[in-house]
């Protein structure tokens, strides 16, 4: 019924000017309860600059009333990209803070605004999303599309890697699932679409959903994004292609800025030299090759410690993953998912999205680790 | 709860074999047994030249005389790998290799012994207690750099990157990660914040490799006893592959906030062939939630908030 060309310019035009959320990198309502909004005023006492989250610390009221206050905030890395620092506020200064606070009632509050002396800090923009397609995909002398950066021309090492997933939740192609960016269902009556769920996964995808991705591993423990996942991080991953022993590294921005290796030698994919012999792990066992224009990876051998998407879908250890990543522009990195996992799912099933390439930029190094004791 | 940290310690110690205790205690998160087999996961082999010698003979020279340094098209020592022969670098003494030695080891050219710092009355007190007690960052999952990068058991990788005018160094140990050194000529940036790795760029000095490095955090040890620093840090590193199973490591550490003047020390690393990098992730046993909340008391936290 659309007229398909009206429909496309359509599309491009909402695609192309997408406004991401806030940034935080994890559920922040998982902790905080959106409906009590709260005013605070204080005089800080302690900052702790760290990641995942900043900490501000201030004593608010008075005498025997007085009390001390946490304010959370995004991380160091988002407050460092808006041109703030740890000295921005310091103990003594008296803050503003309107925001929400905790649902459990301790003294902690979500700093939607933080004002000093009058002026507005710590505010973070919110990050516009161009997805025009970019110049012809960068090419090896090989012929092959660069994963990475092209080398530059003017002596300075090349940078830039891959973000902003066009898709933050992973749910089967052809459903239309809306999600925010940490992938909590906009709608939890969708659960049940999102894939072809057997039934004890169906229910404790839902129970996760329901505790706002209060249990996350990633959030709670620090622990890696393995599978899709690492492709939907806020912080981004960059390929690192070390064609001289026929090996991928991608490196993950944010959790804890690890790195994933995938083998194109031609190795079985069983346990590393000296290494984890039958042991599952977080990224699994990665052995790729070239098909075309396309990188296809397998991967198995996952343990069942961490969450291999955003919104948390369960899956076992007898995940196997095609994945194929195909650099359709210079700007543009198509990812396509094949999940295979007999123990949670009734078939096996794909899903996919793009990532946009961010020029002339390092990947941030965020460590979630950063704030622990 | 002490018992089950125990028998993870055990597992570890057992694995890890000859490698020594000292490093076993130091890798993992401290953590109780949650998940302890990624942390058994990795647990290599000993190399066949040194597995069949007792822990103090770690770091001899192997039988037969080392092949010379191989070397990249360029004529650069090569730091990395030759393809087709996987292998890591290790800390020539192992677990027992130090940055700086104890006041009881011998006096050496290539080694500062404690009470041979440059220190501060500060940085020593602080270094005191330290050794007294141990807490180190590393253990808990901390990314640690400077010659604490090259400190663990488990070793590392020298990934040279040509086409990205980059050196990365890849962690085994600690928090599954890696230091990024700039080969392109580029300054160290003026509006540097602090990190765990702080910003380095290296360049070829003849056939040795100069890393400098500033912006280091203060949130974890140079090494493994804990020699103090600050932010005040400028680490210049100095890598010399001497022949094919030995890399020289010596580094200057000029840091006027907890020294009177700077002072060099080292030690060397050693090619160990028949291994490569595989998955070890400090965090699979981490338990950092409870100890922030105050569970653990040892453990101090300014903030005890989650997370």
């Amino acid at each position: 019924m659309r007229h398909p060309v009206l429909g496309f310019v359509v599309m491009i035009a909402a695609a192309s000017l997408l406004i991401l959320p806030l940034s935080a990198h994890h559920e922040i309502t998982a902790k905080f309860d959106p409906a009590k909004t709260t005013r605070l005023q204080g005089i800080v006492t302690y900052v702790d600059w760290a990641n995942p989250h900043v900490h501000i610390f201030m004593n608010v009221g008075t005498g025997a009333s007085m009390a001390n206050w946490a304010v959370e905030l995004e991380s160091v890395i988002d407050l460092q990209k808006a041109k703030y620092t740890r000295d921005t506020v310091k103990p003594g200064d008296s803050l503003t803070v309107e925001g929400i606070a905790a649902r459990d009632g301790s003294r902690q509050v979500w700093g939607n605004t933080v004002t000093l002396a009058g002026k507005r800090i710590f505010n973070v923009p919110e990050e516009t999303v161009n997805r025009a397609p970019g110049g012809p995909t960068p090419r090896w002398p090989d012929g092959k599309p660069r994963l990475g950066p092209a080398p530059t021309t003017t002596g300075l090492a090349a940078t830039g890697y891959w973000a902003r997933p066009s898709m933050t939740i992973l749910a089967e192609n052809g459903t239309n699932i809306r999600a925010n960016k940490n992938g909590l269902l906009a709608n939890i009556a969708d659960a049940p679409k999102v894939a072809p769920f057997q039934p004890w996964a169906k229910d404790l995808f839902e129970l996760r959903q329901r505790n706002r991705l209060a249990d996350d591993p990633q959030y709670l423990y620090c622990l890696p994004p393995g599978g899709p996942r690492q492709f939907q991080e806020a912080y981004g991953v960059q390929f690192v292609e070390d064609k001289d022993h026929q090996r991928i590294f991608v490196f993950v921005g944010g959790v804890d800025h690890n790195w994933r290796l995938i083998y194109l030698d031609g190795r079985e994919q069983v346990g590393q030299i000296r290494g984890d012999a039958d042991n599952p792990l977080y990224y699994g066992r990665a052995v790729a090759k070239w098909e075309g224009d396309a990188l296809v990876v397998d991967t198995k051998g996952f343990n069942e410690k961490f969450w291999f998407s955003n919104g948390g879908l369960p899956h076992t250890d007898k995940l196997r993953l095609i994945e194929r990543f195909t650099r359709v522009d210079a700007n543009t990195l198509k990812y396509e998912v094949n999940i295979d996992d007999t123990g949670a799912y009734t078939r096996s099933w794909s899903s996919g999205w793009n990532l946009q390439w961010v020029a002339g930029e390092e990947l941030p190094a965020f460590y979630c680790q950063d704030n622990r004791p | 709860m002490r018992h089950r940290a125990l028998g993870s310690a055990c597992i570890l110690v057992l694995a890890l074999g000859p490698l020594g205790f000292g490093q076993a205690a130091a890798q993992g998160p401290g953590g109780q047994g949650r998940g302890s087999q990624n942390a058994g996961q990795g647990l290599p082999a000993a190399p066949a030249a040194a597995g069949a010698q007792p822990a103090g003979a770690r770091g001899a020279a192997p039988a037969a005389p080392a092949k010379p340094t191989p070397r990249r098209s360029d004529g650069k020592p090569m730091l990395g790998t030759t393809p087709g022969e996987p292998a890591l670098w290790l800390p020539a003494g192992g677990g027992g290799e130090r940055f700086v030695n104890a006041d009881t080891a011998d006096p050496s050219p290539d080694k500062m012994r404690i009470s041979e710092l440059p220190i501060q009355p500060w940085a020593r007190a602080l270094l005191d207690y330290r050794l007294e007690n141990q807490l180190e960052p590393h253990t808990r999952c901390k990314p640690s750099g400077g010659p604490r990068q090259f400190l663990t058991p488990y070793g590392v990788e020298i990934v040279e990157v040509p086409d990205l005018k980059q050196i990365i160094i890849m962690d085994l140990g600690g928090p599954h990660t890696y230091r990024v050194i700039y080969m392109d000529g580029r300054p160290h940036p003026a509006d540097l914040q602090p990190t765990y790795y702080g910003h380095s760029t290296g360049k070829w000095d003849g056939d040795t490799l100069v890393i400098d490095t500033v912006g280091f955090n203060e949130k974890f040890w140079i090494d493994r006893q804990g020699t103090p620093h600050t932010e005040k840090l400028h680490m210049t590193e100095r890598l010399t592959r001497t022949d094919y199973n030995t890399i020289k490591y010596v580094v200057t550490i000029d840091d006027p906030g907890a020294y009177t003047k700077p002072w060099t020390s080292g030690f060397n690393f050693r090619w160990t062939a028949n291994s490569e990098l595989f998955e070890y992730v400090c965090q699979d046993n981490n338990y950092a939630p409870e100890l922030m909340v105050g569970a653990q008391e040892f453990v101090d936290r300014t903030s005890k908030i989650v997370p």
